[in-house]
């Protein structure tokens, strides 16, 4: 071949071969793999394990701290989660407000660390973990209503779509990969729809009513999946996250 | 987004507001500007400085066109003969349209501009590589572009005055475009606060920056589609319909009791501001 004639040749070729694989690019699946984070150092080493960790049947009086958790909602502590865009750290007040009634574990090392920022009337320097950058504005109250208000799912499953076993470590770890992809390959997703029943309540489900679209601005396209029940996609519209 | 979703979905990717098979629902923000009551005070200019978190540049800046005021009042001068004092003229707020076919969107190399359901003309900042083909395509000239870094090396916000930046939105940096937006971050909040309650949010419960601070009232802003919003009754009572760009106004002989109008709607850009023209003689 004449040389003039060989990079044209390659290049053609090249954006032939791409074309191709791009054509053939499905839609993207649901990502659920683990993708885990930097280790976080906290000042103190909460055990979420101890807190919200599933209890120990054997043990009923659960004293036992390394097999058993007291089942805490992520929401006693995590307050704001439900009612702003942020989940919130919990203040001092609200760690102390428990532990100063429970003397057994008060001489242990990490309540008597607790106990001096009590003393010094100092908030505890927490780290951030699963931080977002500045022009990413993730809704927490939504997915709660969403998830928790309207489709009663429990509290730590749902929480644990985004933040992972929580319950199972001490301080929080990355364990989601939180990039836009992950995001969206969820909200790409057709989702069934549970219709309003006849009083506009919703049936533990997402209500397509007259006024209320729980999925996007714009009243969703009814699809029916392959089982005949109405399905619709996440938002997609750029300005609810970034803006 | 591969090649076959693009050719199979082109409708949808690009997608005209509104068609008759997608009307807006249950969302389309509009606006209406009386300049009949705008007195050109400059309120809303200075609201919009606060709640967007815009720069103030200075006066050099400013004279090279590097302003980056969103809303701004223009003043057109009436070419009668007279002498300043008395030359008669007028006020045009102007701000981002938020054109229902923009000119913007379609320009832009990666996507940085587009539309959203309930028919604003978004501009996402981390997506925007500055190449500001969308301002060379505005008609209106609304889009500003980040010169300089502002948030650091130009200092517009030197200490403790970056404690009165708005939260709810990000403070740009240098080389990406930014415009009006409606102020998004009230109409998301809005928004979703209503659908968390199981309706659409009513009229007067969000309210632009713009709007709010006007004292005269000449702006109003709401949801096109509701029936109940003041923005739908007076686009109805001027005859000013979304998707015209030549409205068929039943205008009498010899003057008219309809003021409302779009500005350059012969472009087809579909722009969601109708104005409301001057009856009195001079603005001041």
């Amino acid at each position: 071949m004449h040389r003039y004639l060989c990079f044209p040749a390659i290049l053609a070729g090249f954006l032939m071969a791409v074309g191709c694989y791009a054509a053939t690019d499905q839609q993207p699946t649901l990502t659920t793999e683990d993708d885990l984070g930097p280790q976080v150092q906290q000042p103190i080493e909460f055990p979420h394990y101890r807190h919200a960790g599933n209890r120990n049947t054997v043990d009923l009086t659960n004293s036992d701290p390394t097999k058993g958790g007291m089942e805490i909602n992520c929401q006693y502590c995590h307050t704001y989660a439900r009612r702003s865009l942020t989940a919130g750290i919990p203040p001092l007040q609200k760690c102390v407000g428990c532990h100063q009634n429970i003397p057994s574990v008060r001489d242990k090392p990490r309540i008597v660390e607790l106990f001096k920022y009590w003393d010094a009337k100092k908030a505890i320097p927490w780290k951030k973990v699963h931080d977002l950058p500045d022009f990413v504005r993730f809704n927490h109250e939504r997915h709660i209503k969403r998830f928790i208000e309207q489709q009663g799912r429990p509290v730590q499953e749902v929480c644990g779509y985004c933040h992972g076993q929580v319950k199972e470590m001490t301080t929080a770890r990355r364990q989601k990969p939180i990039t836009m992809g992950w995001c969206v390959s969820c909200h790409m997703k057709e989702h069934v729809v549970v219709v309003a029943n006849k009083d506009g309540i919703p049936e533990g489900g997402t209500p397509l009513g007259k006024q209320a679209y729980w999925y996007t601005f714009q009243k969703p396209a009814e699809t029916k999946n392959a089982a005949g029940e109405l399905t619709a996609k996440g938002p997609n519209d750029c300005w609810l996250c970034h803006k | 987004m591969s090649v076959t979703n693009l050719l199979d979905n082109w409708a949808a990717v690009r997608h005209f507001h509104p068609i008759d098979d997608k009307p807006h629902d249950p969302y389309k923000w509009a606006m209406a500007i009386d300049l009949d009551a705008c007195i050109g005070c400059n309120a809303c200019a200075v609201a919009c400085y606060a709640e967007n978190n815009l720069p103030v540049v200075g006066r050099e800046k400013f004279k090279h066109g590097q302003v980056m005021h969103w809303m701004r009042i223009e003043r057109y001068w009436e070419e009668d003969g007279r002498d300043f004092p008395d030359q008669g003229f007028q006020f045009l707020p102007m701000m981002c349209q938020q054109c229902e076919a923009a000119p913007c969107e379609t320009v832009c190399p990666v996507g940085a501009t587009n539309h959203t359901q309930d028919g604003l003309n978004s501009q996402i900042y981390n997506r925007c590589i500055g190449s500001r083909y969308c301002s060379a395509n505005c008609p209106f000239k609304v889009r500003y572009f980040n010169w300089y870094d502002y948030p650091t090396t130009e200092n517009v916000w030197p200490a403790e005055m970056n404690y009165q930046l708005n939260p709810d939105v990000t403070v740009r940096g240098k080389g990406v475009m930014e415009k009006c937006t409606f102020c998004v971050q009230r109409l998301r909040a809005a928004e979703v606060t209503a659908k968390g309650e199981g309706r659409i949010v009513r009229e007067g419960e969000v309210q632009t920056a713009c709007q709010q601070s006007c004292p005269t009232g000449a702006i109003s802003f709401g949801n096109l589609v509701d029936p109940e919003s003041r923005v739908h009754k007076q686009w109805q009572a001027q005859q000013v319909d979304l998707d015209k760009d030549a409205q068929e106004k039943n205008q009498k002989e010899g003057g008219t009791d309809l003021r409302g109008y779009r500005i350059l709607e012969e472009l087809r850009s579909y722009p969601s501001v109708m104005y409301l023209e001057r009856v009195r003689e001079s603005a001041v």
